[in-house]
């Protein structure tokens, strides 16, 4: 059996695009996608180096997964995993001659409904969360001494954890959001 | 014809419309992008995410309907409405290339 790495890299649900680049990479030093583990572990076969191209599609829930699954493999597409709602197909760059073969969407319609499928059932949820949870929870902490006893263990721990996970939660709305939103006005647009 | 159909599909993107044309003979996605690029000498190629979605969503809008499996594969071909979008797209795209060589179009 071949050797097998895994690697930790992270992707926020806006970069896949990137996440695709880096996987090609990767495949050009000879580490070809086994599977992915969440949140972001990736291991990965030793192999020949190869120029690899990788796709991540965001497929609707409700669809059809074995024909779904048969019409990718029909263009050519090999499946390597999926992960938290992506899918991962990838294919020799020496059998992608045109964009409908290198390209999993050729019109803007699929690669909105892709970015808009993404902020529905990812980005919304987020917000849920943050807003019903980590905020109440982050001014519960900032008056900690009242619940949890003044200068106490307890009322430090949380509010440095409510603070990180407010930190983190800020981050990933002004990154993703951000970066959602500028290509669905882009796709938007052209269409 | 109602008017959401119009509004989406009048006029229809260059995928929309090879795909529905194919459709006039029952076929599966993968042979439908096979015969838009031969009868386009490859000028338009079609992406297997784009070739999902649009027969996923022609047929939730009744533009096409499923005739049977072969394989795993599911085949589709044109409904009545299909037909009607078609045939309406053709004579404004024949309108356009008359106009574009300069003829007036008389309907």
């Amino acid at each position: 059996m071949a050797e097998q790495v895994t690697k930790i890299a992270v992707f926020t649900i806006a970069d896949f695009k990137e996440e695709e680049v880096w996987l090609r990479e990767r495949a050009r030093e000879g580490l070809h996608l086994v599977r992915m583990v969440v949140p972001c572990f990736y291991i990965f076969e030793k192999g020949e180096p190869e120029d690899v191209i990788y796709r991540l599609d965001f497929p609707d829930n409700g669809e059809d997964r074995d024909d779904y699954a048969r019409m990718l493999t029909d263009f050519g597409w090999e499946n390597c995993g999926r992960c938290a709602g992506w899918v991962y197909w990838r294919k020799p760059a020496a059998e992608a001659e045109n964009e409908g073969e290198s390209e999993l969407f050729t019109d803007d319609a699929g690669r909105l409904d892709m970015v808009k499928n993404i902020v529905r059932t990812r980005m919304l949820p987020l917000l849920l969360i943050f807003f019903a949870c980590v905020l109440p929870n982050l001014f519960r902490a900032l008056d900690g001494d009242i619940y949890y006893g003044a200068g106490g263990f307890a009322s430090g721990f949380f509010l440095g954890f409510f603070s990180l996970m407010t930190a983190v939660y800020l981050y990933l709305f002004i990154h993703c959001g951000g970066k959602l939103r500028r290509m669905q006005r882009e796709l938007e647009r052209k269409e | 014809m109602d008017n959401r159909i119009e509004r989406v599909y009048v006029p229809m993107t260059e995928t929309g419309f090879y795909i529905l044309y194919c459709l006039q003979t029952p076929q599966h996605g993968y042979g439908i992008a096979r015969q838009v690029s031969w009868l386009t000498n490859g000028e338009v190629s079609i992406g297997a995410g784009t070739m999902y979605g649009t027969l996923s969503k022609m047929e939730k809008d009744g533009l096409i309907v499923f005739d049977r499996e072969e394989e795993k594969r599911r085949l589709y071909r044109i409904t009545a409405l299909g037909e009607e979008v078609l045939d309406r797209e053709m004579r404004r795209i024949e309108r356009l290339y008359r106009n574009s060589r300069g003829e007036n179009w008389n309907g």
